[in-house]
């Protein structure tokens, strides 16, 4: 596949993100007309009043304080929990392995019912949710060298079921001492992940960190490719492996361990979205990691407005993404084979 | 004055904890050699090619182009020496245009993606090696041999001009097998300098221009393939029964079955 093929999907991509990002501000329990929401940027961008002002000020609570911050949070998380599934998969050379790989996902969890254990304060989860994940994927990588010095992935994948199942465990403790009327149904709605507790302030802020390790991963896409081949291979073709995977596993645990720490645990978008793209494009990573953050938000945007949409109460988002990945994986294995063997 | 070898080896050591592989290795490659490598499994001769490579580290001296192997980055080794694998299976089943660009990548900035001339010049490798028509099909389909053929081609889109190969024919067909060794050959007159681990004293023979022969972690020869395989020599390195005859001017190696003679 050469360049030209590659930027057409990714501009094409990119059309259909906006798309839905707009579509998204007008869907909703109090829907928006696009000619309304059109006399509504008016006011705001141009002052010009055009409409009737006191349906402008509801608007405008409606899109700045509640449909804006979950767009955007939507398109930060999908994108970050797509592009370290594909980035995990190239470094481990398995097309099944998810973001979760390195207890990653089970080390903020637990962090952030400890946190919601110890602290009414919500940063305090967020700290430890976001402190928790590095720690249990720095556990998974000291477990894998303490037991071989082989620079092996398959020991790194055993690290990483040794720690995951350690956090998860440790999350079990935490939930059964936690207050049974507050506390713990806190926990176990916050693990079905929501998009919901959002603020813009808090998310424009957290949204830094996450575009920055977002683009540094599609920046070194190519480098990918290579990876996979193997680390002799990918070291004479002149590749610093060792530099490469150790930047690509801190980029990808703190892109996904934010996501935590933002939205809880929203699964199968890191294992689909990079089958998707590689069943239907193909496998270059040039163009799959660029390609998995933009679906990977739109996926996540459709999601969300499914979640608010479909039944009259707010369907967490966690459970949808599990239920709506799953048969989507069933189908899409079925004719990956080609893809990856 | 005599050229800097590009691969000059001096007392090379390499042991695994229960085992010594290599054992005082000395050895030289220089601008444009053919090299063969001989010698039986275990024999030391893929361990070598790796530590040249530096995929590996033992004790001893290592240098390339007369400078250390070890002040050497992953990114100049890669521009002064390109590996060719044996083929082997992709997990992701990349086209064969993009397997080829790989190595074009060490060449770039961190920022920069593989260009149009970067892509230019991987169908001019596909190209020069006689598969062009290849260039879209997917790596994971090929042939055998035309998966090391693709490989080869990686290579010359490296611009280095020493190609170390581990085995390149094995696995492949008598007629491909054959072909790998013509393209060799075509390269070399190109200018191009080789160094390939064999299991066929007649690849050896066929493509050589020395044949250096290694046995239980030592080089126990070193020269033309006529000074280097003889009757004697295959009887030391392989226990078997072999006669080497010269027919039209060619060495040949007969292997003599037990049973047969």
């Amino acid at each position: 596949m050469n360049l030209t093929n590659h930027t057409k999907w990714i501009v094409v991509s990119t059309l259909l993100l906006i798309l839905f990002a707009i579509l998204s501000l007008l869907w909703g329990q109090y829907p928006i007309d696009f000619h309304t929401f059109i006399s509504y940027l008016d006011y705001k961008f141009f002052g010009s009043t055009n409409g009737d002002i006191a349906t402008f000020a509801l608007l405008d609570n409606i899109i700045m304080e509640i449909r804006l911050p979950r767009v955007i949070l939507a398109i930060l998380i999908g994108s970050s929990l797509a592009t370290s599934g594909a980035v995990f998969q190239a470094m481990f050379v398995n097309p099944l392995v998810s973001p979760g790989i390195l207890g990653v996902l089970a080390g903020a969890s637990f962090g952030a019912a400890l946190g919601m254990l110890i602290s009414e304060q919500w940063f305090v989860v967020q700290i430890l949710a976001f402190l928790f994940g590095f720690i249990a994927v720095g556990f998974a990588v000291i477990v894998a060298t303490m037991v071989t010095n082989s620079r092996s992935t398959v020991m790194l994948v055993l690290g990483g079921v040794i720690s995951g199942s350690l956090f998860t465990s440790l999350l079990s403790v935490i939930k059964y001492v936690a207050d049974p009327y507050s506390t713990l149904p806190a926990i176990v709605y916050w693990l079905m992940g929501s998009l919901s507790s959002t603020e813009l302030s808090n998310v424009l802020l957290l949204s830094v960190p996450m575009l920055i390790s977002v683009a540094l991963m599609i920046v070194m896409s190519k480098y990918f490719d290579i990876l996979s081949l193997g680390d002799e291979e990918a070291k004479a073709l002149g590749i610093n492996v060792k530099l490469i995977r150790i930047v690509a596993i801190l980029l990808a645990t703190l892109a996904s361990s934010l996501s935590v720490v933002m939205a809880g645990i929203i699964g199968w978008i890191g294992l689909i979205i990079p089958h998707i793209i590689r069943m239907a494009i193909g496998p270059s990573h040039r163009v799959l990691i660029p390609l998995s953050a933009i679906l990977g938000a739109i996926f996540l945007l459709l999601a969300d407005s499914v979640s608010r949409l479909a039944l009259s109460v707010e369907i967490p988002i966690g459970i949808l993404t599990s239920l709506i990945g799953i048969p989507i994986f069933v189908i899409v294995l079925k004719n990956a084979r080609a893809a990856w063997n | 004055m005599e050229l800097e070898p590009i691969v000059s080896v001096k007392g090379l050591n390499f042991s695994y904890p229960k085992r010594d592989v290599l054992k005082d290795v000395d050895f030289e490659l220089h601008k444009g050699e053919v090299v063969s490598l001989l010698g039986a499994n275990g024999c030391g001769k893929s361990t070598l090619i790796r530590l040249i490579l530096g995929l590996i580290k033992g004790k001893g001296e290592i240098k390339i182009a007369g400078r250390d192997l070890h002040t050497y980055s992953q990114k100049e080794m890669a521009s002064h020496i390109a590996y060719i694998p044996q083929y082997h299976n992709v997990p992701f089943n990349y086209s064969v245009l993009d397997m080829v660009v790989m190595g074009r990548v060490f060449k770039l900035g961190l920022f920069a993606s593989p260009s149009k001339n970067d892509f230019d010049i991987a169908r001019t490798a596909l190209k020069t090696i006689g598969i062009a028509s290849l260039a879209n099909r997917a790596f994971g389909e090929l042939s055998g041999g035309q998966k090391q053929m693709v490989l080869l081609a990686r290579a010359l889109t490296q611009e280095a001009k020493t190609f170390i190969m581990d085995e390149p024919v094995s696995g492949l067909d008598y007629g491909n097998q054959m072909r790998l060794l013509e393209l060799i050959n075509e390269l070399s007159s190109m200018g191009y300098t080789f160094l390939k681990t064999t299991h066929y004293p007649d690849h050896a023979i066929l493509v050589s221009s020395r044949v250096v022969v290694m046995d239980e972690g030592h080089i126990i020869a070193s020269g033309t393939s006529s000074e280097v395989i003889t009757d004697a020599m295959m009887q030391d390195i392989y226990n078997i029964d072999a006669k080497i005859i010269t027919y039209d001017d060619k060495q040949l190696c007969i292997p003599i079955l037990k049973g047969q003679r």
